[in-house]
């Protein structure tokens, strides 16, 4: 294992789990608001600054909707650090090559993708009621990383099955 | 089925399992899943290391049996 490698695995514990954390915040703290909405007078007008002559007239359900898949989005980023968390457990139990951790990336790749096209979703829901190209709907990186997740899980498989190959030779 | 005699080279040589690991540097536990019939393979380095040890050729260690069923 190289040093950039082992420092990763010793930090990648503590940081999954403040991540973890920090989402569940940003759940609560959009859901909060996500209801606050309903009783705040004149929303989203008044209280985010929108001119009410010009506004799109679905500007307000168009940003609870925004909300609504954000919380979404929170929910599938807890499952996809929740098993993270699993994965780098078996790292550290010294034994990561099994099936599990194989169907725990397929999962992840699965779960990215999902929270990509919520992106694009969210996007267009923005450009239609509040203003095109105020939300980013396309980037290329997360795209690529769920082709690398695939890729990964189809190693780990690989790597499962050549572990159980060796099991019980002495 | 694969036969492991290793027992029996063993009694005839008076020497005890663990004697055994400590002078092939293989440990007990792995040493006693060959011993059991349990091991699904063995490396062709400690195939060398026992024979060493024991003054034995691989077919006194080793032996096909056909009456005895294979495992899974």
């Amino acid at each position: 294992m190289t040093r950039t490698s082992a420092q990763s695995l010793a930090i990648a514990r503590p940081a999954i789990r403040l991540l973890t954390v920090l989402n569940a915040l940003y759940a609560l703290v959009i859901g909060g608001l996500l209801i606050w909405s309903f009783f705040i007078p004149d929303w989203p007008y008044r209280p985010l600054g929108f001119d009410t002559v010009n506004a799109h007239p679905m500007l307000g359900g168009g940003l609870r909707l925004i909300v609504v898949f954000g919380l979404l989005g929170a929910g599938i980023v807890h499952t996809i650090l929740r098993r993270l968390l699993a994965i780098v457990d078996t790292v550290s139990g010294g034994d990561p090559f099994i099936i599990e951790n194989s169907r725990r990336l397929v999962a992840i790749a699965w779960s990215v993708l999902a929270l990509e096209v919520l992106r694009l979703i969210i996007a267009g829901i923005a450009a239609v009621v509040w203003e095109p190209g105020r939300i980013d709907a396309f980037s290329f990186a997360p795209w690529l990383a769920v082709l690398l997740l695939f890729v990964l899980a189809g190693v780990f498989a690989h790597g499962a099955r050549m572990r159980a190959d060796l099991e019980g030779t002495v | 089925m694969i036969v492991v005699r290793l027992d029996d080279l063993l009694y005839e040589r008076r020497m005890t399992l663990t004697e055994l690991a400590a002078r092939v540097d293989i440990t007990v536990a792995n040493l006693s899943i060959l011993k059991t019939g349990k091991a699904k393979a063995i490396r062709f380095s400690t195939l060398e290391a026992i024979c060493a040890v024991l003054g034995c050729q691989p077919g006194d260690l080793l032996a096909y049996d056909p009456s005895v069923g294979s495992e899974p």
